[in-house]
């Protein structure tokens, strides 16, 4: 797999015809249909606005609340999402792989996308959310691409790496259903770093310092409230503030050479 | 983990007299000695020192070569390593030693209706499968009508391939795939598809490619490789035994039982 030839014709055909067909399938035989697309994060975050916002009385202090919090469930869903469909994608699709010569790389790819367009749809009805709530759309909007990006290609590392793993050892899947449990808490969607920072500074640092924060708190930042605590206004050092990018481009360079070395004997593995 | 080894498989394209050569081709598989696949195994096995495999030869040794031009039959009996080498020379698995060259371009047709789905209808599996192949979708729209045209199935283009009979979706993957046109093309017994009518269009088909393009089939039926072939292989246990005219390997195969 050269350079120049990962993106010939061939491959894009191939990659629009399978993500095509995910986003077909995905929905198959529902009444609602692509509504699901929608329906299953709003119902997400109806229930942990209830409880959260409501019940627990948590992040009162946050200007547009509800839409903050919308927000980062999506963007948490669409983590989720990318990474679990990507990293079960080759093992899934281990019928064509067994069938044909093609890279690899291409069903990862488009099992993430379907992923991707449903996040772009969400977007849409948190802008929708946004404005109904009274936030005014401001320059800074334009930033919030480059934190979906960010949040994409640290998806694909992981896909990639624990995708190639899962072929050999299938409970990878499982551990990371387990563990994307775990890491959930361990980003502030459903509580404020503010209350984190309450009780422990460095322990607040910790949190930004991970990349899906940074990411998720630049684009409400950007997105809803200049009064979000980011990664670059609570990190002081220059040089840790950028730890979480580092991470994502070190993740996904060395994801991107193991799924290249093992992808040779996927055709026998699976 | 020991590291596998691997060896070469080259497309380049020059004007030499050999559209495929195989040297020293050699593959074998890693078949997993335990029953249960997973992480707790493979601790297990790192912790005893065990392998956790072993390595079953399939391909040991082999060398040919096939001219532009030749229509080559390959036979041998279940498990002698027609497929692995196919799919070894298609790119889909990769030579653990040896080298293959391939001069021109090559298309696989070792199965047929890559990535039909049940779900969806005719027409969109014929797209699908179509992009498995290689075509752009407006190649796949110039030559639609033709393909259901062969197939005889145009009634039902809308309906999901899940209501189609086994035999019909045949049908449509052969009229799919018979479109590839390549320099190279590998077949996999895909010869005994439909009715004694669809079977009859297919060996059409065949017979236009003798001559026009150098074709590897890799089948059973003695009489195709007699009439087919201008030369033949056939492979035992891995290697070749016997290079040469297809009544050679023909009667070769049949006396395999005897």
């Amino acid at each position: 797999m050269s350079i120049p030839n990962v993106f010939n014709k061939r491959n894009r055909v191939l990659l629009k015809e399978l993500t095509k067909t995910d986003f077909k399938l995905r929905y198959q035989g529902s009444v609602l249909g692509y509504l699901w697309a929608l329906l299953r994060p709003l119902m997400m975050f109806a229930i942990l606005y209830i409880v959260f916002a409501k019940l627990l009385k948590i992040g009162n202090d946050i200007p547009h609340y509800p839409v903050y919090l919308l927000t980062g469930t999506t963007m948490w869903s669409f983590f989720t999402e990318c990474t679990s469909q990507g990293i079960q994608a080759i093992v899934s699709r281990g019928d064509l792989i067994r069938k044909i010569c093609f890279p690899k790389y291409i069903v990862v790819v488009s099992a993430t996308l379907t992923a991707v367009i449903n996040m772009l749809i969400n977007l849409g009805v948190i802008i929708i959310f946004a404005l109904l709530n009274g936030v005014t759309p401001s320059l800074s909007w334009l930033l919030v691409p480059f934190s979906l990006l960010e949040i994409y290609l640290l998806s694909l590392g992981i896909a990639f790496l624990l995708g190639a793993i899962n072929v050999k050892y299938r409970d990878i899947t499982s551990i990371w259903d387990v563990l994307i449990q775990a890491l959930f808490y361990a980003v502030p969607i459903i509580y404020p770093i503010s209350m984190v920072a309450d009780t422990s500074i460095i322990f607040a640092k910790i949190i930004l310092l991970n990349p899906i924060t940074q990411a998720i708190q630049d684009i409400r930042y950007n997105l809803i409230t200049q009064e979000t605590v980011t990664t670059w206004s609570f990190v002081n050092s220059p040089f840790v503030k950028i730890l979480p990018i580092v991470a994502v481009v070190i993740i996904l360079i060395l994801a991107a050479l193991y799924f290249r070395k093992k992808s040779k004997f996927f055709a026998e593995d699976i | 983990m020991t590291k596998r080894a691997i060896g070469t498989r080259l497309e380049q394209y020059t004007d030499g007299e050999q559209a495929i050569s195989v040297e020293n081709l050699h593959k074998s598989f890693r078949l997993p000695t335990e029953k249960s696949f997973g992480l707790k195994q493979a601790i297990f096995n790192a912790l005893r020192g065990i392998k956790g495999y072993k390595d079953q030869k399939v391909l040991s040794g082999l060398n040919f070569q096939i001219k532009k031009g030749e229509f080559v039959g390959i036979v041998g009996r279940n498990g002698s390593g027609k497929s692995t080498l196919l799919k070894t020379l298609a790119g889909i698995y990769y030579p653990e030693k040896g080298k293959i060259i391939i001069d021109g371009n090559l298309v696989p047709f070792i199965e047929l209706g890559v990535g039909f789905n049940p779900e969806l209808t005719g027409r969109e599996n014929v797209y699908l499968n179509g992009a498995m192949l290689g075509f752009s979708n407006e190649e796949m729209d110039a030559m639609y009508d033709e393909i259901w045209d062969f197939a005889e199935l145009k009634q039902f283009q809308d309906q999901k391939l899940k209501n189609y009979s086994s035999g019909m979706q045949v049908r449509l993957a052969f009229s799919i795939a018979i479109r590839a046109s390549g320099d190279i093309l590998l077949l996999d017994e895909v010869l005994a598809v439909g009715d004694a009518a669809f079977q009859q269009k297919c060996n059409d088909y065949f017979a236009s490619l003798y001559g026009n393009q150098t074709v590897i089939l890799v089948t059973h039926s003695m009489e195709n490789v007699r009439k087919f072939c201008d030369r033949a292989i056939l492979i035992d246990k891995g290697k070749i035994t016997i290079d040469g005219s297809p009544d050679e390997v023909a009667s070769a195969y049949e006396n395999l039982w005897k």
